[in-house]
This record gives structure tokens, sequence and C-alpha cells, in this order.
């Protein structure tokens, strides 16, 4: 269970990164097609007008709605990448003043954080699909691509519930950490930012 | 209870979460719902608030810059540019007394500048630099020390994500902020410098001696950090030069080191995924405390809060210096418990309305700039001011050694190099806005 | 106060809407309430969300009333659309009479029948302010210009720009930096945005205008309903048919210290003239087609639309 959890952050994390990369990919070919187009505009089109004309006719260029895409892309990507953060701990927090408190009152404190975490992620998820629903029957469209919002919603949706069963399972272990009086899961922030 | 009773509750409320270890995203997050209740009687508002924002706070362009700069570092090291930019500088460096030091402060400075980050930072340049430094008799405390500080020159140099969180909550440029930060960047490598040889003149048994190296050997390991250079040139040059937006820039950015680290074969599908995964969970966790803080400044808005404390603040006639340094003074202190995004998520929305308010007998903008300036060094600070500081954290568990008493103790002329260079800039604000001057 | 209402908008405070029409309503509606309506007016997204949320934040409760560009929501409003389109308007007043009476009679019912909409209205004529200089659509070639809709975006694809979407507030960064070569807004926020610090070159056009852009100002519908008749009346006698006049002409009367400022920098303003003017507008005339085409696939008559906006605007 537990591995088959992890399992599924690392996935949909790596899911994530493909598709930040892609946009990376995206923005690079974008940039270059903006420089291209000034210099066929500008230089080349004066040298060799023909050639110019030839590669603007083939739509050389930035990709129409760049703009458009990355933001719907990283809403995706980060998304994606909240399961795994959820069940490595990642999330940054203040120990300082607990670290002192015996391990039973820390095992209950934690206990208590990620019910409610579980309650929130699970709201968070449940308040997307909502949104996606809105934005559905509202029939919003981006500017220039002009593909329906809720597409977005619907890609984002996947990491949000990912997330939230991910919540809902820490928040179980928790509990049967605390009744076992041991350790499951780590508790250590991450450190790697 | 009014709005102005409710939203000045939630300053100890949210105090309170984050000490008993409530991550700081969810504090936030949890302050400004239960907060919206109080202030509006149902929780159907903040439920409303939801269905919208997170994935508004998450489609966002200018931070889709975040997960950028963190591939882009990752890259760097798989490049092998960290190692590169440290056996230049130990070339030229590592014969002084304390000169392995300060070459792991001049690599620190340079991988700075190609990472927005200041753990990554510490961490990268910690797994190049720390074994150097344990092998030619510096001590643990020196070594980790040295490590945790030459981290924050990730953030300090330009690029940096904090300085990007601070442009967007402020609207101020990011190419013109990353300009600013370029001096203070600079003089925070050369204070770090200065604080290592006054320590090794004080503890000449801290470190230990290494031979020169011939010129030609020197030269040739500068030739190699050609890479650095160029990434930095092509994302700080082309930002400012307007080739491209920032977002833009950071894409460049990481495809050109991702470029870079497969050429020399560090590029690996399983080193590949290692860099997924460790940017996914620091992205994550810098967009849920983004996310809780949205929230958490929505609703200290409704209450008025912040328009009522710079109102009082500028009605009082304070001087502008006092309540700048009671700021700054601020940041210090807290910077000892938290760590720096929170911090500027948290109390930027606050501050930033005095401060711009005041009559420092500049510009709003040059105020906005120098004032971001200022904060990012003093939450910096605070990665290494102990008892909490993540730098000295992530150093010390790579040295398992070393006490983290002993970092402690060396770290704070590290602290006070800090500290004096921010009275410097604080005391001339030509400094920071010296590139600025139309 | 009884009541209590929080309005939330984009624009700084200090901004012509808020400050010249936006508090001017909502003072006005206080003081006719006896101050048993309150109006909370929050700008610059103070209380959180991004601009094109705006409209959903009144659907959702979260906020009681903001005022909003209509083409902030791509799709959702097409009918508003015909006064978006190029070289139809001729003055923001009339304009705006028109747009409030067709919202009135079934607009308003068919596609904003969740909301309680207090005005509607546009703003003065579009202006190219770009870092060349543009005369003719050609000059367009290679441009990347930044438009406000998906209507003003069509047009400037097919006049030969190419058209970049971006939020208002990303458009000083992105001039300065050469982002966008140039920008369609009005005069009027030229001034709170920069704008002739960062291009130098201006067309403005005779006759019809380039293109306008609509605006809407929205109650949530349920705490509309909830307020005992006298109060709705009072909202309702400030708001209508002459509080939309009232906001278009302000809006317009504002483009004159906008452009004074890029005249006092000697920035160069070209006034295409008439024949000028008609070359643009025949070249955006494809732009009608496509919108009519699109109207018919979601079941509406565009060109009735087009035929029903003009003999109101000629009527006033
Ligand atoms: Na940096
Ligand atoms: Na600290």
């Amino acid at each position: 269970m537990r591995n088959l959890a992890t399992q599924a952050a690392r996935l949909m994390a790596i899911c994530g990164g493909l598709v930040l990369t892609l946009l990376i990919v995206l923005i690079c070919i974008s940039v270059v097609g903006r420089s291209l187009n000034g210099l066929l505009h500008g230089w080349i089109g004066s040298v060799m007008p023909g050639l110019s004309a030839w590669a603007l006719d083939l739509g050389v260029g930035p990709i129409n709605g760049d703009f458009e895409l990355v933001e719907a892309g990283v809403a995706f990507a980060i998304f994606a990448f909240l399961p795994l953060c959820q069940i490595s701990a990642g999330h940054a927090s203040v120990d300082i003043f607990t670290a002192k408190l015996p391990m039973r009152i820390n095992r209950v404190l934690q206990l208590g954080i990620d019910v409610i975490f579980a309650i929130v992620l699970i709201s968070i998820a449940y308040q997307l699909y909502n949104g996606m629903l809105s934005k559905q029957s509202y029939g919003d469209t981006t500017f220039l691509l002009q593909f329906p919002i809720w597409w977005a919603y619907a890609a984002s949706l996947s990491g949000a519930v990912l997330t939230a069963v991910i919540a809902f399972y820490v928040a179980g272990i928790r509990a049967v950490e605390c009744l076992r009086g041991e350790d499951i899961l780590s508790q250590e922030p991450g450190l790697d930012l | 209870m009014s709005n102005l009773e409710i939203g000045l509750a939630s300053f100890p409320a949210l105090l309170i979460l984050i000490f008993i270890r409530v991550p700081i995203g969810l504090a936030m997050f949890l302050v400004g719902l239960v907060g919206l209740y109080f202030t509006t009687g149902s929780f159907n508002l903040p439920l409303a608030r939801l269905k919208s924002e997170t994935f508004s706070t998450f489609s966002s362009y200018s931070l889709s810059i975040v997960p950028m700069f963190l591939l882009m570092g990752h890259f760097a090291t798989l490049g092998g540019m960290s190692s590169a930019l440290f056996k230049a500088a130990e070339s030229f460096l590592g014969h002084r007394k304390g000169g392995i030091a300060m070459a792991a402060i001049g690599a620190c400075a340079g991988f700075g500048s190609i990472c927005g980050s200041s753990l990554a930072t510490a961490a990268t340049m910690g797994r190049v630099a720390l074994p150097q430094l344990r092998k030619y008799g510096y001590s643990g405390g020196f070594s980790t020390a040295t490590l945790a500080a030459g981290g924050t020159l990730g953030i300090l140099i330009p690029p940096s994500i904090v300085l990007v969180i601070y442009a967007i909550l402020t609207e101020q440029n990011i190419a013109k902020l990353f300009l600013a930060a370029f001096i203070p960047g600079i003089l925070a490598a050369l204070g770090y410098v200065i604080a290592i040889s006054i320590y090794v003149r004080l503890h000449p048994e801290a470190a230990g001696v290494k031979a020169a190296v011939p010129y030609a050997d020197r030269f040739a390991a500068l030739f190699k950090v050609w890479p650095v250079l160029l990434v930095f040139a092509l994302v700080v040059g082309g930002i400012y030069q307007g080739w491209f937006t920032p977002t833009e820039g950071a894409a460049v950015g990481a495809a050109g080191t991702g470029f870079i680290a497969w050429m020399n074969k560090g590029l690996t599908r399983s080193t590949l995924i290692e860099s997924f995964l460790v940017t996914a969970k620091s992205s994550a966790m810098i967009f849920f405390i983004i996310l809780g803080a949205g929230f958490y400044n929505g609703f200290l808005a409704l209450t008025q809060v912040p328009q009522e404390i710079s109102n009082f603040v500028v009605s009082q006639g304070f001087s502008p210096w006092v309540v700048l340094s009671i700021i700054l003074l601020f940041y210090l202190v807290f910077g000892c418990l938290m760590d720096s995004l929170s911090m500027i998520l948290l109390t930027i929305p606050i501050f930033f309305p005095v401060i711009v308010e005041l009559d420092f007998g500049m510009s709003q903008e040059q105020i906005a700039i120098w004032f971001g300036i200022l904060v990012l060094i003093v939450v910096e600070v605070g990665l290494i001011t102990p008892p909490v500081g993540m730098n000295l954290f992530v150093i010390n568990a790579m040295d398992r050694s070393t006490p983290l008493a002993q970092t402690y103790k060396v770290v704070m002329y590290f602290v006070a190099s800090d500290i004096a260079r921010v009275i410097l800039l604080v005391a001339f604000p030509a400094i920071t806005l010296f590139w600025l001057r139309a | 106060a009884d009541y209590s209402f929080n309005l939330q908008s984009f624009l700084p405070a200090q901004a012509t809407i808020p400050s010249k029409i936006i508090d001017v309503w909502a003072d006005n509606v206080e003081q006719a309430s006896g101050g048993r309506i309150e109006i909370n007016r929050y700008a610059a997204m103070q209380l959180g969300g991004k601009p094109p949320e705006l409209i959903d934040q009144v659907l959702d409760g979260v906020i009681d009333m903001t005022w909003n560009v209509v083409g902030y929501t791509p799709g959702r409003y097409p009918s508003t659309e015909v006064f978006e389109l190029p070289f139809l308007v001729n003055d923001a007043g009339p304009a705006s009479a028109a747009f409030w009476k067709m919202l009135e009679a079934d607009i308003a019912e068919r596609e904003f029948g969740n909301l309680k909409v207090l005005g509607g209205w546009v703003h003065g004529p579009g202006v190219i302010h770009a870092n060349k200089a543009v005369t003719v659509p050609s000059d367009f070639n290679g441009m990347k210009i930044r438009g406000a809709s998906r209507q003003v975006n069509a047009m400037l694809k097919e006049l030969g720009a190419t058209p970049v979407g971006m939020p208002v507030p990303a458009v000083p960064e992105a001039l300065s930096k050469g982002v966008i070569d140039g920008t369609t807004i009005p005069w009027e926020v030229t001034k709170a945005l920069k704008v002739p610090e960062l291009v130098e070159h201006h067309t403005e056009f005779t006759g019809p205008m380039l293109y306008t852009v609509t605006f809407v100002l929205v109650m949530n519908k349920d705490k509309f309903a909830a307020l005992p008749a006298d109060l709705q009346a009072v909202i309702e006698d400030n708001s209508g048919l002459e509080f939309s006049i009232f906001a278009g002409t302000t809006q317009q009367a504002y483009d004159t210290p906008g452009r004074d400022v890029a005249v006092n920098r000697g920035n160069s303003i070209v006034t295409l003239d008439v024949a000028q003017s008609a070359v643009w507008a025949e070249a955006a005339q494809p732009v009608y087609g496509a919108w009519i085409e699109e109207m018919k696939g979601r079941g509406l008559d565009g060109q009735a639309m087009i035929d029903q906006a003009t003999a109101l605007m000629n009527a006033n």
C-alpha cells in the first residue's frame, strides 16, 4: 500500500516534470521563432526577399498562444507535483518548539495536522471539480487558441485528486502510528529546495 | 468582534499554529479560511474562493519561472558546472590561508549566477567542496559554516526565486530587481571572503595549507567555466536586454543547462527522473505556501488591517529610517525561526504599503526596489542564523562528524558580515540603485 | 449600514474607472440609501484572485459586485462582442446607451441570467501605440501587438500583426523589454501604464473607432434579491441607462488628459484621415464574416445584432 502510494506520487511527479520540459521546449521554440520572424522582416527580408517571404509563409514566428499553453501546463505540473510533496512530508514547517516534546505528543500533533491537511486537500480537489463544472457550463475559452478552459481544469484535477487520496492515506497512517507508538512515515521536512 | 479585531487576532493565531509545526502554507490557509468564516459568518465564501483560486494560483505565467529555475539549477549540477567552478576557484585561491574556503565562496557566487535557489546552491556546492575542505584540514565547523553562508549567494546573486516572488507581490519589474541585486550580491561574496580571512587569523589551526597550482593549470581550469558564463549571460543578460520575458529566460536557461548536461553525459534517464522528483517536491512546497499566503492575504485585506497599519504608521510621523530599521530587525529575529519565502509572503503585503508611503527622498519605484533588496538580504541571513537555519541543516546533514553547535559558532562571523552589509546598503541606497539610474 | 457590500476590481484605485466612475456611482448609492447601504471598494485585486475570475467571484458570492472587461472571460458573453467589431462604433456615449439597451432587452437575460447587471458601457477610441510608425496595415507585418479581447486579437491578426495575449498589467514590462512591439488601448489608460514613456508612435483614426471594448457593472443576484424593495429601487435608480451613458462618456473624456501626456513628451501622433482609415476598415472586414459565422454556430443572428446596434447608436 505504502509502496503503491509512493509509486503513484512519483509517477505523477514525473508526468508533471515531462509537461514542464515540454513547456520549456515550447517557450524556446517560440523565442527562436519570434527572433527569426523579426529578422525575416528585417535584414534577411531586405537581403533575400524570396527566402524571407517563403519562410514567413511557412509561418516562422512565435507559437500562437504560447502564454496560454504555459499557464495551462504549469497548473497541471504543480498539481502533479503535490502528491509527492504530501507523501514525503515535503511541506515547510517550524519544528524547533515541538522537538523537545515527548514522542507521544508529537505523534498526536502530527495526526491532528495531517487530518486537517487531508480535509483541506479533499476540499481543494472537490472545489476544483466544481470550478471545472462551472467553466464547462459557461463555455469559457482562452484568448487566442480558444480551447475550453475546463480542459486545463480537468487535467489539473488528476493531480488534485491523487493529492487528496494520498493526504487521506497519510492521515490514516498517522493514526496507526499513534496507536502503535512507532514511526512508519518520515516526519522530517524536505530539505532539498 | 469587529473585522479589524479579527484581522489583528489572526497574527497570534497564525504564530501559534506555525510554532506547533503546522506546515506554514497550511497554517496561512487555515487562518485565512477561519478568518473569512468569522468576518462573513459562513464557510460559503472561502469554499467558493477555492473553485477557481487554486487553479489560478498554480496557472500563473510569472510563477512558472519557479520550477524552471529549480530545474535549471539541477541540470547545471548534472552538467558538472558546480565542480568546474570550484576547481577553477580553488586553483587560484586554494594555496592561500583559508583559500579553499574562499574558493568555495567564489564557486557559490558563480553557481548562484545560474541557480535561483539558496538551498540548492548550498547543497550542490556542499557536495563538491565539503570533501576538499575536510581533506585539507579545514575544521568541521569552519567548513560547514562557509558552505551554508555561500549557499545564500544562490539567492543574493540573480537570478533569484525570492526576488521573483517579491516582484510579483509588489508589482515591480523583475529585470530591474535582478539588476539591483547584482552589486549587493558581489558585496556579499566579498564580505564572506573578508569574514573568512578574519576567522583564519583568529583561528589559524582551523585551516590547513595546500600547494599552489601552476598558472597553466589555473587557466585550464578557468576555461572549463565557460558554460556558466554563457548561461548567465544568456539568461540574466537576455532578460535585461529584453530578448525575452523572465519566464522565457528561465526556460532558455533550463534548456541550455539541460543541453550542456546532456553533452557532458550527465543527463541520463535516471538523473533526469531524479531532477524531476526534486524539482517537484520543492515546487509543490513553494506553490502551496503561495496558495496559503494568497488566501490569508485576501482575508487580511477584507479586514482592512494592512491599510490601518499603514495609516497608523504614516500618521504617527515616525522617522522613516526608524520604521525601516524596525522592519529589518523583525526579519532578522523571525529569520531565526522561519524560512525566507514564507516570511516574504506573510509580511510583504503588510510592510510594503507602509514603506512606500514613507519619505526617503526617493521615488516609490526606487524605494520598492531598494527595500526589496534589503528584505532579500535579511531574510537570507535567516537561512544561516541559529537555531533554525535551513542552509545550516542541509550542510550539516552532509557532515555528520561535525556537531551543529560548532557550525553555529563559526557562522556568526558570516552573519556579522551580512549585518555590516545591510547597514551599508541602508545608509547608501545609491549602491543598490546604481545600475538603475535612467 | 444595514447592508454592506464588497466591490472588487483589478485596476489601481486611482485609475479612471475606479475613481471617476465606480466611486461616483457607489457614493451616490450610499447617499441615496441614507447610509443604509455601504459599498466597500477593493482595487487591484486586493481580496485575491486574477482579473478573469472577477465575474465568477460575484457569481459564487466571494464578492458582491464588480466591474470588469467582458472580454476577460472569452466565449462566455458572445453577444456583447458586437460592439467590439472593428470600425463599428463612433462615440462611447451613444454606443454605451445602445449597449445598455441591448443588455436590457435580451442579452442580460440570455447571457448574464445569473447576475444582476447594473450598467454596461464601452471605452473611447482604441489607439495603436507602437515602437515604430504605423500608417497602413502592412506596417503591422512582423509586429507583435497586444490586444484586449478575442475580437480585438482576431482583428489584429486580420490586419497582419502577430496578436499577443497578455493581461494589461504586463503591458508596460513587455513593451519596455521589446517582448511586444506595440499595444492597442485607449488613451485613457496609457497614463497609468506609462505607455507614452515606453513607445513614441501612436496611431489614431478618423471616423469610426478601430475598436472598443465592453465593460459591465454587475452584482450578485441573490444579494440584490435579498434587499428590501426601497433599497433595490435606490440601486436601480442610480444604475441602468443613465449610469451607462455617464460611464461611457466619462471614460472617453479622460482620453484627452491621457493623450496630452504623449503630446507633451513630443511623441509622434499620426491621425489617419478618412481615406487612410477606410483602408484599415476594408482590411479588417473579414472579422465580420467570421464573427457572424461563429454566432450562427451558437444559434445567434450576428447580422441582426450588428443592425440593431447600429440603429440604436444612430438613434442617439
Ligand atoms: Na542566483
Ligand atoms: Na535562521
